[in-house]
């Protein structure tokens, strides 16, 4: 549990011993998270972090079902938010909001309550970037300064490292995301939705009815890859298993070896290329434990720090908004409401961040 | 009297150790693929003779065709090893900041012409980038062929491209301008088939990566279509 505990800010930010709240609104894809973070004299305290998640019945993610579910639960996980926060909206100093990458009607839920809040309220309004926020409130958790981050969510994977107060993109998917791969192979072979059952992904429960492996191709591009291949190929042994429950299993239990094995060999790659000692795991994936279990074995293998954000905060939510929008509530990033507009491919290397060092 | 050390790990790379070596006087490299924890004994096994059989079959091709490439010496499948002439020098990726823009435009010339002359023998780098070149006496030399392949699809020589653009940008960006220009220009001399195919293939990989302007990114698939 994150909340109450206090972090050390590692990043730059300005000294200040004023004590400042900032209230972050996720509501990128599935999730609509509100989160509250108070800072005081270089030191961070995660005060609440609600969410609501969108669950298909059938088929993947329908961009307006899941708006529609955003607005029907935002005015209760906000109140929700403030009262564990023990918080009114008066007392917050800043409304961060994610503005991008994301859906665009479910984007827009969050940055119209945001606007509202901001101009309401007489409130500073900061807009973050979602894949900028999971990977500093994984730096924030892990209290790494330098790692290679892996980022693997549903519409995400991609290897970034710091430079020159940048994130720079080492390695990517050509095509499809992790989290996409695995989901859309789950939905055709019939065994999603729901696609995660008590924290386990469908694919890792197929998995355990198989006892071998099959071959699948295994696409590596220097430090990028390439799934569509891979999905494209599981689906058709999915479908020669023909309701085998052993046949299929074996399927996902190779599927799963190869996506993942791809993702650890460009990481590896990545650490060679970049000489850097901590390897930090974030987003949405990063909960899988076999993917877990992976990285630390190549972690120990080089002798580096490895760390996997908890699932708390590994999966969309306000709190990394919240943290993410007060690096930029400190730095002065803040803008006013007619300017907060959604950028649906908000790419995480296009900005400077200010709180990044200059190496 | 102490037992002469025969061989030194001088670098783990992603998936090999390299050792320095003495072989007949010649100074020597011996590349050893090994097994990772994270894989299982089968995939493994597999990694490590089909990477290290095509890796000297390529190598050799290369060599053989006058590319500056590590000659390779020995090769032993089974074990996942490859013996190569050692290269003495500096990987580009380590030294870009410090040269100067005469030097840039050099580099990006002499990689431009050596991937055009690689993909007209139908080979694919697959891990094109800085920190595969070697800047040695005897010039810039490319190594590492550990994902080469064969390929005749026009999309692993654009990616070849794409990559090696890529790392300039992540390790010098304020050159990735006159790079490209100089490296696409040597490339189009230099390719023996249709060069302006790969490098409208490239642009498109550009606009494949997560969130890029869609407007972008339709402009270019129209046209790829459209011809």
């Amino acid at each position: 549990m994150l909340l109450g505990k206090s972090f050390k800010v590692l990043v730059r930010v300005p000294s200040i011993d004023k004590r400042v709240v900032v209230l972050g609104i996720e509501s990128t894809s599935h999730t609509f998270g509100v989160g509250i973070v108070e800072y005081h004299n270089g030191y961070v305290t995660p005060l609440s972090n609600v969410l609501s998640q969108y669950k298909p019945e059938k088929g993947g993610i329908h961009p307006r079902e899941s708006f529609t579910h955003h607005v029907n639960v935002a005015s209760s996980v906000l109140k929700k938010a403030l009262e564990e926060a023990g918080l009114t909206l008066g007392e917050v100093d800043a409304i961060a909001v994610a503005i991008g990458p994301g859906l665009g009607p479910c984007l827009r839920v969050g940055a119209g309550l945001a606007r509202f809040l901001a101009t309401y309220y007489e409130k500073p309004l900061v807009p973050v970037n979602h894949a900028v926020a999971h990977i500093e409130i994984g730096k924030l958790v892990s209290g790494f300064q330098d790692p290679v981050i892996v980022y693997v969510s549903g519409g995400n994977t991609m290897i970034v490292v710091e430079k020159l107060s940048r994130y720079r993109v080492v390695g990517e998917t050509l095509d499809i995301p992790l989290g996409n791969l695995l989901d859309t192979f789950a939905r055709e072979a019939g065994i999603a939705p729901p696609y995660v059952i008590q924290g386990k992904h469908a694919v890792d429960i197929c998995a355990e009815w198989g006892d071998s492996y099959i071959p699948l191709p295994y696409t590596v591009k220097g430090c990028d890859l390439s799934y569509s291949g891979l999905l494209t190929a599981a689906i058709r042994e999915a479908r020669k298993a023909s309701g085998s429950k052993k046949l299929l299993g074996n399927v996902c239990k190779s599927l799963r070896e190869v996506a993942f094995n791809m993702l650890v060999e460009v990481t590896e790659r990545t650490l060679m290329l970049t000489g850097k000692g901590e390897i930090l795991l974030v987003g949405g994936v990063a909960s899988n434990e076999l993917l877990r279990s992976k990285f630390e074995s190549i972690a120990k293998f080089y002798n580096v720090a490895y760390y996997g954000t908890p699932p708390e905060v590994a999966g969309d939510n306000g709190l990394m908004i919240a943290y993410t929008g007060l690096l930029g509530f400190l730095h002065g990033k803040t803008a006013r409401p007619e300017e907060v507009i959604v950028k649906q491919r908000f790419r995480l290397d296009e900005e400077v961040y200010p709180w990044l060092a200059n190496k | 009297m102490a037992s002469k050390q025969v061989a030194v790990l001088i670098s783990r790379g992603a998936e090999a150790e390299i050792y320095l070596s003495e072989l007949a006087g010649v100074k020597v490299v011996v590349k050893k693929r090994v097994a990772k924890p994270y894989r299982t004994p089968e995939f493994n096994r597999l990694f490590i003779t089909t990477r290290t059989k095509i890796e000297a079959k390529i190598l050799s091709e290369l060599y053989d065709a006058g590319l500056s490439v590590p000659a390779p010496i020995i090769v032993d499948e089974e074990h996942g090893v490859i013996v190569l002439e050692y290269v003495e020098g500096e990987r580009l990726s380590d030294i870009i900041d410090s040269l100067s823009s005469e030097e840039v435009v050099k580099a990006a010339e002499y990689l431009g012409d050596f991937a055009a002359k690689m993909h007209s023998l139908g080979i694919y780098h697959g891990d094109f980038t800085l920190a595969n070149v070697i800047l040695s006496k005897k010039g810039l030399v490319v190594i590492d062929f550990g994902l080469a392949g064969y390929s005749d699809d026009i999309e692993e020589y654009a990616i070849d491209l794409h990559l090696m653009l890529r790392s300039v940008h992540a390790m010098r960006p304020s050159v990735v301008d006159a790079f490209s220009k100089h490296m696409t220009d040597s490339y189009m001399r230099n390719y023996k088939g249709n060069g302006v195919e790969v490098l409208k293939r490239v642009a498109e990989i550009r606009t494949r990566g997560r969130y890029i302007d869609k407007e972008l990114r339709k402009s270019i698939m129209r046209e790829r279509y459209v011809d």
